[in-house]
């Protein structure tokens, strides 16, 4: 009987334990505090902090794309939520949009954050509805990062300048 | 008179009850510990060499870094637990048989898995990261490995071999190659450098810029490692009974050189022959015959 005991808890105890090992090799945390938010990210009590992403949507509304992605990030530092991406992505393209033409650094950055933002959310179809934005879905915004990062003939068209940001 | 016969009798039998009952107790205490250490010890120490041999503290950010096992060092913890089992530092046919029950193999499957883990890893905390002398550390690791795979070994041996092999590399790695390849220029790079200009500005052996933690992370896996070789048992079973260790002892004289053999057969020989002459008739066993002969 105690043989079997210690066995059982030898058993269940190396499992855990080298599961443990695999996951932190996998997730490869830099920092004591990135390590704390992979583990309540995994185990399913991580939450975006809502003061600091509200914080952030106000930056947004004043232009301060950079310091609202900072704070989006200070939000949600495993980029685990759907619609923190998105309005990540939104500030990329909102910063790199321009009347002659686009910074194309800032608006690849902007479709990698849309992109974790589909697959972040569930069905890959995210919606947000905020009054203050012209663009609602990530598949959209997805659609006029991709095309403002291409280098076309129509880039050379003088009518561009008249084209109003989203 | 017959009545205190009879009490000193009473006393007696319950001395020797007392005396077994503690027996008993320190027998079960033993085999309790004997347990704890196969399924549970052995697997924590393992693993968190395991977990421990692959971390890397980076110079600049002191960012923590994660180094999965190479594939280099798996095909070296092949052959080093290759050479445990041909040391007879591990049985392999005593950790994982037909004769035990499946979740006793299981446990010590694990138990064997984990020390493949923290061999590879043990490896990974002692080659450089990068550039030639990763290449050279590999070799020489192969070679010495390849080598002692014909050397005759016994579990003592093997194990100071390994302390040895993994000693030197340590301080390959983490004294001379760090200090060669330190920001800020450490002893070497200033000898080197005064005795052959530009030798540490080439890319061949550059090595990435590592905090002085790594170190230490690099010294407690070790330390680590070779604390759960000294406690692994050659078999889980081992020593439970007499028969059993009569075996390993007459495994390990088969082992011997043949000039060795019969110093040992010589040795016990006299041995026997003074506690003959001494007047010692009871029987004794193998052990405690070559033990007194140490003696």
């Amino acid at each position: 009987m105690r043989h079997k005991l210690i066995q059982s808890c030898g058993i269940a105890w190396t499992l855990f334990y080298a599961a443990f090992v695999v996951w932190l090799y996998a997730t490869a945390p830099r920092t004591l505090s990135e390590l704390r938010t992979e583990a309540s990210a995994s185990v399913g009590t991580y939450a975006v902090d809502e003061a600091r992403f509200q914080a952030a949507r106000e930056l947004f509304r004043r232009e301060q794309y950079r310091a609202a992605r900072e704070e989006w990030l200070r939000a949600d530092p495993a980029r685990r939520d759907a619609r923190t991406q998105f309005y990540t992505a939104y500030a990329f393209y909102r910063e790199g949009w321009g009347h002659l033409y686009n910074d194309d650094a800032l608006f690849r950055q902007g479709v990698e954050a849309v992109d974790l933002a589909i697959k972040l959310s569930p069905g890959g179809a995210l919606a947000v509805d905020d009054p203050d934005l012209r663009i609602h879905s990530a598949a959209e915004l997805k659609a006029e990062l991709e095309q403002g990062a291409e280098t076309t003939w129509g880039d050379l068209n003088p009518a561009r300048v008249l084209r109003e940001r989203k | 008179m017959t009545k205190r016969r009879e009490t000193a009798g009473r006393e007696k039998r319950e001395r020797d009850a007392n005396g077994r009952d503690e027996t008993d107790r320190v027998a079960n205490r033993r085999e309790t510990n004997r347990l704890l250490t196969i399924h549970l010890l052995l697997p924590t120490i393992f693993l968190t060499a395991a977990l421990a041999g692959g971390v890397r503290v980076e110079g600049a950010s002191r960012a923590l870094a994660f180094v999965a096992p190479p594939l280099v060092t798996l095909v070296l913890a092949v052959l080093l637990l290759a050479l445990f089992a041909r040391g007879r530092l591990v049985d392999l046919p005593g950790w994982l048989s037909h004769d035990n029950a499946p979740l006793a193999n299981l446990s010590h499957a694990l138990t064997l898995l984990s020390l493949f883990f923290a061999s590879a890893q043990a490896f990974n905390s002692v080659l450089p990261d990068a550039g030639l002398f990763r290449w050279l550390f590999s070799f020489f690791f192969l070679w010495t490995l390849w080598q002692n795979q014909f050397a005759s070994l016994d579990a003592r041996r093997t194990l100071r071999a390994v302390v040895a092999l993994f000693g030197t590399a340590f301080a390959l790695k983490h004294l001379l190659l760090a200090s060669l390849y330190a920001p800020e220029g450490g002893w070497l790079r200033r000898v080197a450098g005064a005795l052959v200009e530009g030798v540490t500005q080439g890319s061949l052996g550059e090595q990435p810029t590592v905090a002085p933690s790594t170190g230490y992370i690099s010294f407690f896996t070790l330390a680590l490692y070779v604390v759960g070789l000294i406690l692994l048992p050659r078999a889980p079973g081992e020593g439970l009974n007499e028969a059993t260790r009569a075996l390993s002892v007459v495994e390990d004289h088969r082992r011997l050189a043949t000039v060795e053999r019969d110093e040992a057969r010589a040795e016990i020989l006299r041995a026997e022959l003074r506690r003959l002459e001494a007047g010692d008739r009871e029987p004794r066993g193998v052990e405690e015959l070559i033990r007194s002969d140490d003696d």
